[in-house]
């Protein structure tokens, strides 16, 4: 069979021609491999000494680390980071959230690998601490949680009156959205995170929170907890008065001509369908006060602005 | 062999009709939504009904069973041609990477798009043309003087999937959070009434392989007794099993575009059915393609309305249904007669 195969001069071809496709494979496999070690090895140029070296596999913590003004102190963060802060784009990386390169972090000598609790993150964090680095573990599914992680964060840049003047502005801004949507109507809402599959905001999550904050019922809560695999049928049936599709790449109108397709939802009859930037809203990061004033916009329409500015007043008034 | 009469033939695909027919109204009946019966069959067949219970079983239901049926019927018949063209009772409607090469392209889009400004909705369009020019490259490897036998075909087969899932992997791990979740359920398999935009050429195509699959059965019986064999009994073997494969492959390429890589409905349903009604062809790949519908709409309604509010993908449900029914045919068939 094997000599069948060589004999032919249609095989040799064909054989050749998986040689030469195996050839590219493994030179652009080293050319990918090149284009990343030397970044990963020249690390850019130190932290100032009282800062700690710091690697983020998570966006939301490096996001945290850049607000609070120590992205110097970030020497090395996964890809979806760098995708979601473009001016940490130079910063040597470490690979993706699920599969970042040990060798690439162990490289960068870091004092501190910060990531997320969950996921299969924990297991390279237990892995990284049988190398020797300290791993720190954050919890961020819940509004408090985030908060402590701003306040954490913090402490470990040494930049604790930042991160509670953060924390602040968050509480405000939540005790703001709550005192001005009192009184308004409780639209039946869905987060939708990503449309196919179908991803929703379920319950117990800093999301639901922000929601219940801004005067919004969550529907997704009655799916499950977390962030579950939704079902169409349920959010049809659901009968949602405003959808928020937060759906990578999607813009308003785009996301209004796909939920048209089922005419019988509420929020597609009002037009009540919205999408929102993903990365403003859905990061647990420590930018709470925006998303909480954008959801709140989304909600009730940009009307609440003034009084959500009328109810901060008092507070920032020096 | 049992002798294959008109009568039989119309008894058998009778039944298999029936039992399609049955299973599609049932899946059109259920779901998390607490729908009546009535209230189904006043939208179903009076074309009336609230706007919500129309959305709901027309706009929801319809277009998964109908995505269902189509990609059923085209995996299980695929799954019966392959298993007598290549004479390996193992072959599945992948075997042959055409479903690799529709993955790959597909699976390029997802993880790729946002870097270049595809929408996802491109993602069946690109799996298709993905399965086309893999169907090509089987073509021109299956060409040539004197053709590949089964085994040459087979072990290109293996070694284009390990290609395709080699980059599958590696595309997978530069994609981001999204972007992973959907190649892991496109790596499972699963129906999506969104999809339906693609029913048009996914029918046609599906359509076009089964005629050629129903029209050349007898070729089948006789290939699968083997090429000589089937040379000898006047069949032109190397014309036809291109044919067949060209025409299979587009139905599989097809199918992969809009559902992903649903497995075992190419494996369980043809072997099962080879146990009830006998390897005639021309018998058994009209009703492979009715089960093969039959059985992913049923798995199907199984994955979206076992826990409500969610949806399980429905290649697991394939897989945890036909993996165990598979292994007690195979345990029946050692004791009866062998696999073709």
């Amino acid at each position: 069979m094997i000599a069948a195969m060589q004999s032919g001069s249609p095989r040799q071809r064909c054989a050749r021609s998986f040689a030469f496709a195996f050839a590219f494979a493994i030179v652009f496999a080293f050319g990918v491999a090149l284009g990343v070690a030397p970044t990963a090895a020249i690390a850019t140029a130190d932290p100032a000494p009282s800062l700690p070296r710091l690697v983020s596999l998570n966006p939301s913590l490096t996001a945290i680390v850049e607000r609070l003004g120590a992205d110097e102190a970030l020497v090395g963060i996964d890809d979806y980071s760098a995708r979601i802060a473009p001016a940490l784009a130079d910063r040597p990386r470490v690979g993706g959230l699920f599969d970042p390169s040990l060798e690439a972090v162990m490289t960068l000598r870091p004092d501190r690998v910060l990531l997320v609790a969950g996921l299969e993150q924990e297991s390279h964090g237990a892995s990284l601490r049988r190398l020797g680095l300290a791993v720190e573990v954050f919890e961020n599914e819940r509004y408090e949680q985030v908060l402590s992680n701003i306040e954490r964060i913090g402490r470990m840049v040494g930049q604790e009156a930042r991160a509670a003047e953060r924390i602040d502005a968050i509480r405000a801004m939540r005790a703001a959205v709550e005192h001005a949507a009192a009184g308004r109507a409780r639209p039946r809402t869905v987060i939708v995170l990503d449309r196919s599959p179908l991803y929703l905001v379920g319950g117990e999550t800093f999301l639901d929170e922000l929601l219940a904050a801004v005067g919004a019922i969550n529907l997704g809560a009655e799916v499950a907890k977390g962030y579950p695999r939704g079902s169409l049928e349920w959010l049809v049936a659901a009968a949602p008065e405003l959808v928020l599709d937060l759906s990578p790449q999607v813009e308003t109108e785009g996301a209004l001509a796909f939920w048209q397709r089922w005419p019988s939802l509420p929020a597609v009859k009002s037009g009540r369908v919205l999408a929102l930037d993903a990365t403003r809203v859905s990061l647990p990061g420590p930018d709470l006060d925006r998303a909480l004033r954008e959801l709140a916009i989304a909600v009730h329409g940009e009307s609440i602005e003034m009084a959500i500015d009328r109810a901060l007043a008092p507070r920032s008034a020096p | 062999m049992i002798r294959l009469t008109p009568a039989r033939l119309f008894t058998v695909v009778a039944i298999a009709a029936a039992a399609l027919v049955a299973i599609v109204l049932g899946a059109l009946a259920t779901g998390p939504a607490p729908l009546s019966l009535t209230e189904v069959f006043r939208v179903l067949v009076l074309g009336e009904g609230t706007d919500g219970a129309r959305d709901i079983v027309l706009g929801v239901r319809l277009p998964r069973v109908v995505l269902g049926v189509l990609v059923g019927a085209a995996l299980a018949t695929a799954g019966a041609v392959f298993q007598a063209l290549l004479r390996n009772p193992l072959a599945d409607p992948y075997v042959l990477g055409v479903s690799g090469g529709a993955a790959l392209a597909g699976i390029a889009v997802l993880a790729l798009g946002g870097v270049v400004a595809l929408p996802t909705q491109s993602v069946p369009l690109a799996a298709f043309i993905g399965g086309i020019v893999a169907t090509g490259l089987l073509y021109w490897v299956s060409g040539g003087r004197g053709g590949s036998g089964p085994t040459g075909l087979l072990l290109t087969g293996v070694v284009f999937n390990a290609v395709a899932s080699a980059g599958i992997v590696f595309l997978a791990s530069i994609a981001g959070f999204f972007e992973g979740s959907r190649i892991f359920l496109w790596l499972i398999g699963q129906l999506s009434a969104v999809e339906i935009d693609a029913a048009g050429l996914v029918g046609a195509s599906v359509l076009l392989g089964l005629a050629v699959a129903c029209v050349f059965a007898r070729s089948l019986n006789l290939l699968a007794l083997g090429d000589e064999s089937a040379a000898e009994l006047g069949v032109p073997v190397e014309s036809h099993r291109r044919i067949l494969l060209l025409a299979t492959s587009l139905m599989v390429g097809a199918a992969v575009s809009v559902s992903g890589l649903i497995g075992f409905v190419g494996l369980i349903v043809p072997h099962a059915l080879r146990l009830l009604i006998g390897s005639d062809h021309r018998l058994l790949v009209p009703a492979t393609a009715l089960c093969g519908a039959g059985f992913l709409v049923l798995s199907d309604t199984l994955a979206r309305s076992l826990i409500d509010g969610r949806e399980l993908p429905v290649g697991a449900v394939t897989a945890l249904l036909g993996g165990p029914l598979f292994i007690v045919l195979l345990r029946r068939s050692q004791s009866r007669s062998r696999l073709p």
